[in-house]
C-alpha cells in the first residue's frame, strides 16, 4: 500500500453554492516537510486541509495525496468519486487534528487513542491498549489514559487528539488552528509535541496563526487570501521578506 | 442591651401574609379531599380493598407490564431504524422514514389498535416467502391477528414513531465535529454510529425514553377495547358482572399510580445523572472546574 507522505495539488477548486471558496489552489509538500498555510479568517485555509482528507468534496483540480488521486479515480472525462470503503482506507493514512479537539467524550483518554486502531484497523486491544500508553507518553500524558476528556485541560485535549490521529499510523499529518481554542498558557504544551513530530520527520501541513512556529518550525509557508495562495515559499524568506504586498499587510497586523 | 452596628445587622425576608394563605389554601383542599373520600360510601373502600390483590387483577397487572415492555423494546428498536433512516443523505429512504412518522403521529393510537385488529378485512390473506424461489408459507391473518397480537403491533407502531423523533433529537445534539473526528480515523458508517454517535445521544435520549415508558404502561389500558386482559379489561370484567364499577377503577387506578411512582425511581435517578452535564460521564468529576453543588435559589423573584 503506497503512503508516500506526499500531497500535491494542481488548481484545486471548491464552491459552496455560488460562494467560491477555493479559486485555483497549488499545493506540494514533499515526505517529511513542513508546511504552514497562513492568512485572514475565511480566506479557505480550513477548507483547502479539509479538502485534503476529504471533509469536503472538490469541484474541479488535482489532488493527489500518498501518491494517488485522493478520493477519486480519473475517468476520461471526470474524476469520480471513490467508494466509501475506498475513502476511509485513504483517510486512514492522514491524521487530522481539529482547532475544537474533537475527542470523543464518551471514551476516556485511552479509549480515545485505541478507537481508531480497535474499531477501523481491527488491532488486538491487548496490543492497541500498550501503545495508546506509548503514544500519551509521547505527547507528555503520562498516567493520564483513565481520565475523560472533560476531566482534562485544553492543551491536555489537543495532545489527546494529537496521540489520537498518531495512533492510525499516518503518514501525513494536518493540523487546523490546532492552538487557537486554547488558553494562552497552554499553547506552547501542543506546539512543543508538534514540534517533536516535525523533528521526527513526519509530513505535516499546519494552519496556524502561530508565526513563531511558522518561522521555527516550517519549510514552507502558503500565504491565502480570498481563496487563491498569494506567496509561497521557504518559511523564512516568505515571514522576513514577505514578495507581496497582501502579505506584507497580513503579517504587520499579526505581528 | 449594647446597640447592633448597621454593619453587623443580618438581612432577612420577613414572611408576609401570603405566606401564611398559601399554606391554608393547600391544607383545607387536601383536608376537604380526605374527608369526602373517608366519610363518602359510595366509595365502598372495604370492596377496594376486597378486589385488590384478587388473581385476575394480579394476572393483568402482569399482562400490562409485559405489554409494556414487550411494545416499548420492539418500539425502541424499530424507532431507531426509523431514526437512522431519516438522518439519511438519500431522499428516498428519509422520505419513507418521515412519512411513516407523520401516518403514526397523526392518528390516534386507539383508532390504530382497532385497525390492526381488523386488518383481515383489508388483507385476508397473506403469503410470507422468499422472492424467486417456491418457499412460501400462507398466513391467515384473521387468525394470526389475535387481540393480543393487534394490541403489541399497534402499541409499538406507534411507539416507534416517538421513539424516532427522540432517537433523531438525540442524533441533532451530536456536533458535526464528531462525525469528522471519526471520519478523520477511517471509520465507517456502522463503526462510527455505534462506537461514537449513538453513545453521545444517551443524555438527550434517556429520560425521554423514561417519560415514554411511563406513557406507554398508562397507553397499554387501551388495549382493553380489543378484549386483551390486562389491568384495566380484568377490573372492568368483575365490575360487569357486580357493577361495582367505581371502587374497581380505583383498584385500576391505584395500580398504575403504583406502577408509574415505582418507575419514576429510577427515572429521576437517571435523569439527574445525565442532566448534570450532558457532555460528561457520571463518575466523572472534572479537574478543571470543581463539582458545585446543587444551585440555591437567593433571588427574590417567583413567577408571580
Ligand atoms: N460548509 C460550508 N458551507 C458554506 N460556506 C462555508 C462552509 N464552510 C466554509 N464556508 C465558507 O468558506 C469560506 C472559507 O472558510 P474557511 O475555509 O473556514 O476559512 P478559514 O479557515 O481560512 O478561516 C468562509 O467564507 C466560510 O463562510
Ligand atoms: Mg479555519
Amino acid at each position: 500500500m503506497k503512503a508516500d507522505g506526499t500531497i500535491v495539488a494542481r488548481k484545486l477548486c471548491k464552491s459552496f453554492g455560488s460562494h467560491q471558496v477555493l479559486r485555483g489552489i497549488d499545493l506540494s509538500v514533499s515526505a517529511g516537510e513542513i508546511s504552514c498555510i497562513i492568512g485572514p479568517s475565511g480566506s479557505g485555509k480550513s477548507t483547502l486541509l479539509r479538502c485534503i482528507n476529504g471533509l469536503e468534496t472538490i469541484d474541479r483540480g488535482v489532488l493527489r495525496v500518498n501518491g494517488e488521486d485522493f478520493g477519486y479515480v480519473e475517468r476520461e472525462r471526470a474524476y469520480h468519486a471513490v467508494r466509501p470503503q475506498v475513502l476511509a482506507e485513504q483517510r486512514a493514512r492522514i491524521g487530522m487534528v481539529f482547532q475544537q479537539f474533537n475527542l470523543f467524550p464518551n471514551m476516556t483518554a485511552e479509549g480515545n487513542v485505541m478507537s481508531g486502531p480497535v474499531l477501523v484497523k481491527k488491532v488486538d486491544r491487548k496490543v492497541a491498549r500498550d501503545r495508546a500508553r506509548e503514544l500519551l507518553a509521547q505527547v507528555g500524558l503520562d498516567g493520564c489514559g483513565h481520565k475523560y476528556p472533560a476531566q482534562l485541560s485544553g492543551g491536555q485535549q489537543q495532545r489527546v487528539a494529537i496521540a489520537r490521529a498518531l495512533a492510525m499510523e499516518p503518514s501525513i499529518m494536518l493540523f487546523d488552528e490546532p492552538t487557537s481554542a486554547l488558553d494562552p498558557e497552554l499553547v506552547g504544551e501542543v506546539l512543543a509535541v508538534m514540534r517533536d513530530l516535525a523533528h521526527n520527520g513526519m509530513t505535516m501541513v499546519v494552519v496556524t496563526h502561530e508565526m513563531g512556529f511558522a518561522r521555527d518550525v516550517a519549510d514552507e509557508v502558503l500565504f491565502m487570501d480570498g481563496g487563491v495562495a498569494v506567496e509561497r515559499g521557504d518559511a523564512r524568506e516568505v515571514l522576513a521578506n514577505p514578495r507581496e504586498g497582501r502579505t506584507r499587510e497580513f503579517l504587520e497586523r499579526v505581528l | 442591651m449594647p446597640e447592633l452596628l448597621p454593619e453587623d445587622k443580618k438581612r432577612i425576608t420577613p414572611k408576609r401574609p401570603r405566606d401564611f394563605v398559601c399554606w391554608a389554601v393547600a391544607l383545607a383542599i387536601v383536608g376537604g379531599l380526605v374527608y369526602t373520600t373517608v366519610t363518602n360510601e359510595n366509595y365502598q373502600w372495604p370492596v377496594v380493598f376486597s378486589y385488590f390483590t384478587t388473581e385476575s387483577i394480579l394476572d393483568g397487572l402482569v399482562l400490562t407490564m409485559i405489554l409494556t415492555v414487550v411494545s416499548m423494546v420492539l418500539g425502541t428498536l424499530l424507532g431507531l431504524l426509523l431514526a437512522v433512516m431519516r438522518m439519511s443523505h438519500q431522499a428516498p429512504i428519509s422520505g419513507l422514514a418521515r412519512l411513516y412518522v407523520t401516518f403514526f403521529r397523526g392518528t390516534p393510537v386507539l383508532v390504530q389498535l382497532i385497525f390492526w385488529f381488523n386488518i383481515a378485512a383489508l388483507y385476508p390473506n397473506i403469503s410470507i416467502g422468499i422472492p424467486f424461489t417456491d418457499v412460501s408459507t400462507p398466513v391467515d391473518v384473521n387468525a394470526l391477528m389475535t387481540p393480543l397480537t393487534a394490541a403489541i403491533v399497534g402499541l409499538t407502531l406507534n411507539q416507534a414513531a416517538y421513539m424516532a423523533e427522540i432517537i433523531r433529537g438525540g442524533f441533532a445534539s451530536v456536533g458535526r465535529g464528531q462525525y469528522e473526528a471519526a471520519d478523520s480515523l477511517g471509520m465507517r458508517g456502522f463503526t462510527r454510529l455505534r462506537h461514537v454517535i449513538i453513545p453521545q445521544t444517551m443524555p438527550a435520549v434517556i429520560p425521554a425514553t423514561g417519560n415514554q415508558v411511563i406513557g406507554m404502561l398508562k397507553e397499554t389500558s387501551l388495549v382493553s377495547v380489543l378484549g386483551v386482559a390486562e389491568l384495566l379489561n380484568s377490573t372492568q370484567s368483575i365490575y360487569a358482572r357486580t357493577y361495582q364499577t367505581i371502587p374497581l377503577l380505583i383498584v385500576a387506578s391505584l395500580w398504575y399510580l403504583i406502577m408509574t411512582m415505582a418507575l419514576s425511581v429510577p427515572q429521576s435517578v437517571i435523569e439527574r445523572r445525565f442532566s448534570r452535564s450532558t457532555r460528561r460521564p457520571a463518575a466523572a468529576t472534572t479537574a478543571v472546574e470543581p463539582a458545585a453543588g446543587r444551585p440555591v435559589s437567593t433571588t427574590r423573584e417567583s413567577l408571580l
